[in-house]
């Protein structure tokens, strides 16, 4: 997909976030990163803190190192992006080994289910250099199959684990009470620097009673063998690329319209984004036939697709509605919209971008009355 | 009224902006008075605190608290238990 570079109005640091967020693909991007990064007014402290609040920070690391930009890097701070990118590579390597271990359970027991988001992605999208960070594994399976699936987690080991959360009470009413996942799961481990491995299996492509949705059963139907780096002849299945795609976006779209995610400080971040950006760029001749349009239209799902991609395009200056064919769908009053509670949505008035950039996303404020949603 | 109709009555009324300004009316659904799946988790745990009780995984269910008597049944009998 075509862009723009982008405007550098939002500082040198936030630049080269978005350069990186959506995947370097020339040589005057990798010198307009490699520019900002010795620009003499770079404030590091606030790249650093953007690139981890944006789950970044490895594939910063991994920009510097391989432009070999050794010596015009601060020295602390090289040795610790060093530090950082190593300790992600071997997260991840822990974290294929536990996503081969529970998908032989789900397997041995004939439960339908795929892999998704980060592990899905480490492999196809960020060619397996480690840069693509993950807080845990990440499981879609069928409403029906909730309980066998629970007890599979149960023999290997794992609990409902809550202690994550600022209230964890308040977390685990709201996963019963909203069960498009089950209650995040967690095992103790004993690997050097890493205690828990956390999973969160979903059984919904986006959340319970959500006017957008796709049936997860026909979304795992015909599932893709995807090769685990460094484990010969060990596959996982994930979504076919179109479901995938869906999954994807309308995750982005849950976390990013609903108020709630806002509220908790884990909405939407570079990364969602950057996910979609590359899935496209990898499947474009897929997705731009028309299976991908009546699946959306059969659902009606087409206006929150369209949501996320206008913002996108707004963002990053990609034509992914032009490019899907999406152009006369959406509208402005949904795109200007974020959900507070269901049968209200609020107007909202910041771009996406600055949103993004946004260190205080939890005072953003609807600006107009709200008015009963669809 | 007794006390604990009045405690819960008050719990409601600090989460349900259509509950504050009519009595409550206990056959009607909560969702009427304004409970969605935000505040119905704050309902439940200021129940959890007004009464000290604890709603066990069986009882997170949406019948639980479809309408105010069903919830103040649900209350009721935690307290009970409780007790003995």
């Amino acid at each position: 997909m075509t862009r723009s570079l982008p405007d550098q109005s939002l500082g040198p640091e936030w630049t080269i976030l978005e350069l990186l967020a959506r995947g370097i693909i020339d040589d005057s991007e990798v010198q307009m990163v490699r520019d900002l990064l010795t620009t003499d007014t770079l404030k590091w402290g606030e790249l650093l803190e953007q690139a981890l609040r944006h789950k970044m920070f490895p594939m910063l690391a991994h920009q510097i190192m391989s432009a070999s930009l050794r010596f015009d890097v601060p020295t602390n701070i090289y040795m610790h992006l060093e530090s950082a990118l190593e300790w992600n590579r071997w997260q991840i390597e822990v974290f294929r080994r536990e996503t081969v271990r529970v998908a032989q359970a789900l397997a041995d027991r004939g439960i339908p289910f795929v892999v998704t988001k980060g592990m899905a992605f480490e492999s196809t999208l960020y060619d397996s250099l480690g840069t693509r960070y993950m807080n845990d594994i990440d499981f879609m399976i069928t409403p029906r199959d909730r309980d066998k699936v629970m007890t599979v987690m149960q023999e290997l080991g794992f609990r409902p684990f809550f202690d994550w959360a600022k209230d964890a009470r308040r977390e685990e009413i709201s996963s019963r009470l909203n069960p498009d996942h089950l209650p995040k799961l967690a095992r103790e481990i004993d690997q050097p620097g890493i205690r828990l491995i956390d999973i969160d299996i979903a059984n919904s492509l986006t959340w319970t009673k959500s006017p957008f949705d796709v049936p997860v059963e026909e979304a795992l139907e015909n599932p893709v063998e995807q090769p685990i780096p460094g484990m010969s002849g060990v596959n996982i299945p994930c979504f076919r690329p179109i479901y995938q795609f869906l999954f994807t976006v309308l995750h982005l779209f849950r976390e990013a319209w609903l108020q709630k995610f806002v509220e908790s400080g884990t909405d939407v971040g570079l990364m969602k984004f950057g996910d979609v950006i590359r899935l496209i760029d990898r499947n474009q001749n897929k997705l731009t036939d028309s299976e991908l349009l009546r699946i959306m239209q059969t659902h009606g799902v087409t206006d929150a697709v369209a949501w996320v991609l206008r913002h996108m395009d707004e963002t990053f200056h990609t034509h992914a509605v032009e490019l899907l064919a999406l152009e006369k769908h959406g509208n402005e009053k949904l795109l200007r919209s974020q959900m507070r509670s269901p049968g209200y949505v609020n107007a909202w008035s910041e771009s996406m971008r600055g949103r993004l950039q946004s260190k205080s996303r939890g005072s953003v404020r609807p600006v107009a009355p709200a008015h009963r949603g669809s | 009224m007794d006390d604990i109709t009045t405690q819960f009555e008050e719990c409601l009324r600090r989460h349900l902006r259509s509950a504050k300004p009519n009595p409550i009316n206990y056959d009607v659904e909560l969702v009427q008075l304004g409970l969605d799946s935000m505040t119905a988790v704050a309902v439940l745990m200021d129940m959890e605190k007004t009464f000290g009780i604890r709603f066990p995984d069986d009882m997170l269910v949406e019948g639980t608290f479809r309408t105010a008597g069903r919830l103040k049944e649900a209350v009721q009998l935690l307290r009970e238990r409780q007790a003995s």
